[in-house]
């Protein structure tokens, strides 16, 4: 920051404060306040541009029929329930493997580790983790659970490349959680002769169960609509013939967001814009709902444990 | 009776620490594994097919049912839109963090915030649909042309892909600039446009090239969006309204059609693997981005 500022020449007062051209300066500031606004603006119009263009594009599509009925495989008409019902049940699935492992790990590096190696490995780890690219995951999940294991395309085997895609993102939230809870709780706690495991357990998690539920909530949202990860690991059919409510998780899964991008690439039926626009709205009002539901039962959890609002 | 409670105390304290431990260690073990796996499969067509490294990199010569592997179209592709994506969203997020770090009242933050969320929580094949359905048509009639997918329109959907990642971070970028050097600049009569271009942003350039970086990690690996607005014609790409094939497109499309075991799989698992050190390439960048800043 130093190094930063050095380099940038001090404004001089002449520079700064000349009377001159003091208007034009003002004038300048005027515009690219305005120019900010309108940048800003633009995040609220696309947000609104999208929402709108589904609405009026999918809303016709959406009955009963559409929600719950079996996608057909070349006669028009088709629905997409046993699709909506593989994202949930993936999504489920996946918190199981993520949400423990990533709320240790969380707790572990925000809690225990007071540095070292140890943990400068696991966070690097973390953090390339992070950016490993969600179609390059489910290359390896293909490897792993598809082609070594001989599972072929499973739910969990689906289910376990999304665990590995966000595991990260769930700890990063696990450690903004905890480390929103005030350093004096845990001094009180320890004060009183609990031991660090109690402490954590009893007085930081429950302080910290709001915003901790919030970030779970929230990256659900983001695993319900994965694709890439999914097309080559749970696969991009439903088990037709099986019922089409299968909770075997050693059969194909195909969700909600593969679908929508396999009904595109190779579907026979006729009516493919239909059921497209469909499923991008079911989507879209997916991320709105995971999102309302994020902020209430975080606000709600955070009452309930620590009394404030 | 206290000692034998303290003892399990103990006892608890010794298993968390180990279960905590061992938790954290999932994740040195899968980027590990994720790295060995793509290293062995993704080098498996230069030894074992034996394709010339340099023509997979360099050659556009893409026929890969005949033993063609010339990735360079891909690269290029996947490297154009990257490079347009930041182009456009790399200022406008950048722009976007300024707002909220400098300029917005509480209540407008509070309004837009939620907009920024909801823009990350859209999957990446909605964007992708959106582009296509929108986007696609908008620019075939812009431009004239028969079909609008193209380079273009992959970048623009990336661009907005991207935002809301440089936004935030650019905006933490600014706000650990101390509000002493913000006094110290107004006292000196600039004006808060001066103050942001002269003394913020210079402040803050090591967090605002992290929040770039990010932005060209997450554009580079995106895969639906760009499959399907990008209209995936293996071509060296001159134009930006041309149809063209990134790397993650061509991967998605393929791997269902490639035989196992042969050369045309092992192609697409070196293109993984070419995303997977791109990643990491960027991780290491940022890393040293954050050292010089400290």
């Amino acid at each position: 920051m130093a190094r930063a500022l050095a380099a940038t020449p001090a404004p001089t007062v002449e520079k700064l404060g000349g009377s001159s051209n003091a208007r034009s300066r003002r004038i300048v500031d005027r515009i690219a306040t305005a120019l900010l606004w309108t940048a800003a603006s633009l995040v609220v119009f696309l947000l609104l541009l999208f929402i709108g263009f589904e609405f009026v594009k999918g809303a016709s599509t959406i009955s009963w029929h559409f929600l719950t009925g079996s996608p057909t495989a070349a006669e028009a008409g088709g629905g997409v329930g046993p699709l909506i019902f593989n994202s949930f049940y993936i999504l489920i699935l996946t918190l199981i493997f993520t949400v423990p492992i990533a709320v240790c790990s969380g707790m572990y590096l925000q809690e225990y580790a007071a540095g070292g190696r140890f943990k400068d490995v696991v966070q690097f780890s973390a953090e390339s983790l992070a950016t490993v690219p969600s179609i390059v995951m489910g290359l390896f999940g293909l490897l792993v659970f598809v082609t070594a294991f001989h599972w072929h395309f499973t739910a969990l085997g689906g289910a376990l490349t999304l665990t590995l895609l966000n595991l990260p993102a769930m700890m990063r939230v696990t450690q903004e959680a905890l480390a929103g809870v005030p350093g004096t709780y845990r001094e009180a706690s320890m004060g009183l002769g609990a031991t660090k495991w109690q402490t954590v357990l009893k007085v930081i998690l429950p302080s910290a169960i709001g915003p901790l539920t919030t970030g779970v909530v929230l990256v659900s949202g983001r695993i319900f609509g994965e694709t890439a990860a999914l097309i080559y690991t749970a696969g991009a059919s439903v088990s037709y013939g099986r019922g089409a409510y299968d909770f075997n998780p050693f059969h194909t899964a195909e969700t909600l967001a593969v679908g929508l991008y396999q009904v595109h690439r190779e579907a026979l039926v006729p009516d493919v814009d239909r059921i497209a626009n469909g499923s991008a709205l079911v989507l879209l009002v997916m991320v709105l709902v995971f999102n309302v539901v994020a902020r209430v039962v975080g606000r709600q959890l955070t009452v309930r444990f620590t009394g404030k609002a | 009776m206290v000692g034998v409670r303290a003892g399990k105390a103990h006892r608890d304290e010794r298993i968390a620490l180990v279960v905590l431990m061992s938790c954290s260690g999932i994740f040195v073990v899968a980027i590990a594994l994720i790295l060995g796996f793509l290293a062995f499969n993704g080098t498996e067509l230069f030894w074992g097919d034996r394709y010339s490294l340099f023509s997979f990199l360099f050659s556009s010569d893409w026929d890969a049912l005949n033993g063609h592997f010339g990735a360079a179209a891909f690269i290029a592709g996947s490297l154009v839109a990257t490079g347009l994506a930041i182009l456009i969203g790399g200022p406008l997020g950048v722009a976007i963090g300024v707002f909220f770090s400098e300029l917005a009242p509480k209540r407008v933050a509070s309004a837009f915030k939620p907009a920024i969320e909801l823009l990350v929580g859209i999957p990446s094949v909605v964007y992708g649909w959106l582009g296509l359905t929108l986007l696609v048509p908008a620019i075939a009639t812009t431009f004239h042309l028969p079909d609008g997918d193209s380079l273009l329109a992959a970048g623009i959907v990336l661009s907005i892909m991207i935002l809301p990642t440089v936004i935030s971070l650019s905006e933490d970028a600014l706000r650990v600039v101390p509000v002493s050097l913000r006094e110290g600049s107004a006292a000196l009569g600039a004006t808060r446009w001066e103050t942001i271009t002269r003394v913020l942003l210079p402040s803050a350039s090591s967090g605002l090239a992290v929040a770039v970086i990010l932005g060209v990690a997450r554009a580079i690996g995106e895969t639906l969006a760009v499959q399907l607005v990008l209209g995936n014609a293996a071509i060296f790409p001159t134009s930006l309204l041309q149809p063209a094939a990134a790397l993650t497109s061509e991967i998605v499309m393929d791997m269902g059609d490639a035989p196992d075991g042969s050369g045309f799989k092992h192609a697409l698992f070196s293109m993984a693997l070419l995303l997977l050190l791109i990643a990491m390439g960027l991780i290491l960048l940022i890393r040293f981005a954050l050292r010089r800043r400290t």
